[in-house]
């Protein structure tokens, strides 16, 4: 596991951000990159709004969308080191 | 100092410095918008860095171009220049209404665009893209069949009560050369860099029109065998946005500009409210008025006339006559 529970994690500032319907539009200025999130990234970058841990985001989602602990770590895993090698996400 | 009264982007400017660049304020005399002020040269000892620098402060923007002048725009309704020693005009101006305009509109939570508009029975529409993808060329085109244009090189969309509003602006546009060759040389104009400019006169819009859709001009690989004729594509979801962002003018400026937040909603709103659409065209440019004939086919079947937009136009026609 990349990400270890008390894992912090937090959007990188300077990206913009806008809705339309039912994504997140992101733009990095810097990069000239644009990303749209829907479903269950638009609620992950949603929560992401304030700092958590890795365990805190798991627990979040769980709520949210009724999976396993285990199988929502797992899935989010590869997510999350998609948004950090994008440059879109903090991982201390 | 002589004061310039100018209407452009919906603003009454007041300029101390004479621009022809922009058409004349004809409404009351009231108070500005927004006020040029052309402060008396720099000396040569002043600190100028070698390069051209650029800072965006909430509600402060400073440009500084090496050999030109520093400028300042300050809470969307001041632009101060200082120019540097032996600076022609032209080349102060020519900044001015470039880079120096387009972070005042960002000041003012206007969403500018980066390419031409022209007036049309069905609304005002929009051409952007890569450079050499030939907006101001289909804009000049246009103008040639006796559209009116609404700008060129900035296009302002504000999103007022009456909806989506483009925002006329400069008196002149800039056409390549070789678009000049084929439409005719005309009667007045000059060359800059390696742009023809032509003063608009009577086949320029003054005033703001409901935005239709943006045109995304493509040029198509002539090889391309599915790509014989050009085409229009509406786009949906996300690819709108990233469309109206990734032609933004000087994006860059967005950043630290205290109405981010704001322009980010509009792209939303004009995302939605607005039809954004890939044009797809063969390289030839000789085809520029096979794509009017095109576009106007195109709108005809997709748009509905907005009687106030046709009236005006005919208005127009009539007083040409």
């Amino acid at each position: 596991m990349r990400f270890a529970p008390d894992t912090r994690l937090s959007r990188v500032q300077d990206l913009l951000a806008t809705e339309l319907d039912q994504e997140t539009v992101l733009m990095s200025i810097d990069a000239g990159a644009y990303y749209g999130l829907g479903g269950a990234a638009q609620s992950i970058w949603t929560i992401l709004e304030v700092p958590v841990t890795f365990s805190e985001l798991v627990d979040r989602l769980v709520k949210e969308y009724r999976v396993s602990p285990q199988t929502c770590a797992t899935d989010l895993e590869p997510f999350l080191l998609k948004l950090e090698q994008e440059g879109l996400l903090r991982v201390e | 100092m002589s004061l310039h009264t100018y209407w452009a982007y919906g603003l009454c400017i007041h300029a101390d410095l004479d621009c022809p660049e922009l058409p004349p304020y004809t409404g009351n005399s009231g108070s500005p918008d927004v006020t040029i002020h052309l402060l008396p040269a720099l000396p040569t000892a002043s600190d100028i860095p070698e390069n051209r620098a650029c800072e965006v402060q909430p509600g402060i923007f400073r440009l500084t171009v090496p050999g030109v002048a520093r400028y300042r725009v300050e809470e969307g309704s001041r632009i101060i220049i200082e120019p540097l020693p032996d600076a022609p005009i032209e080349t102060v101006r020519l900044f001015l209404f470039g880079s120096v305009m387009g972070a005042l509109l960002y000041q003012r939570g206007l969403f500018p665009l980066h390419g031409s508009a022209v007036e049309t029975p069905w609304g005002a529409m929009i051409f952007v893209g890569v450079q050499g993808a030939g907006k101001s060329t289909l804009a000049a085109q246009f103008h040639h069949r006796g559209y009116r244009l609404l700008s060129d090189d900035v296009c302002a969309v504000a999103s007022t009560a009456e909806g989506l509003q483009i925002l006329p602006a400069l008196a002149k546009f800039r056409i390549c050369t070789d678009a000049f060759e084929r439409l005719g040389a005309p009667q007045e104009g000059h060359f800059e860099v390696d742009k023809y400019v032509v003063p608009m006169g009577a086949g320029y819009c003054p005033h703001s029109l409901p935005l239709r859709a943006i045109h995304v001009l493509q040029i198509v690989d002539a090889m391309t065998p599915e790509c014989v004729a050009p085409a229009f594509q509406m786009l949906s979801g996300f690819d709108r946005v990233q469309r109206l962002l990734e032609n933004l003018y000087r994006p860059q400026y967005l950043k630290g500009q205290q109405t981010q937040a704001m322009l980010m909603r509009l792209a939303a709103v004009i995302a939605r409210k607005a039809i954004v659409a890939v044009v797809t065209r063969r390289p030839n440019p000789c085809e520029a008025d096979e794509l009017v004939d095109f576009l106007e086919s195109v709108w005809a079947d997709h748009f509905d006339i907005i009687p106030s937009a046709e009236q005006n136009m005919a208005i127009h026609a009539e007083a040409k006559i």
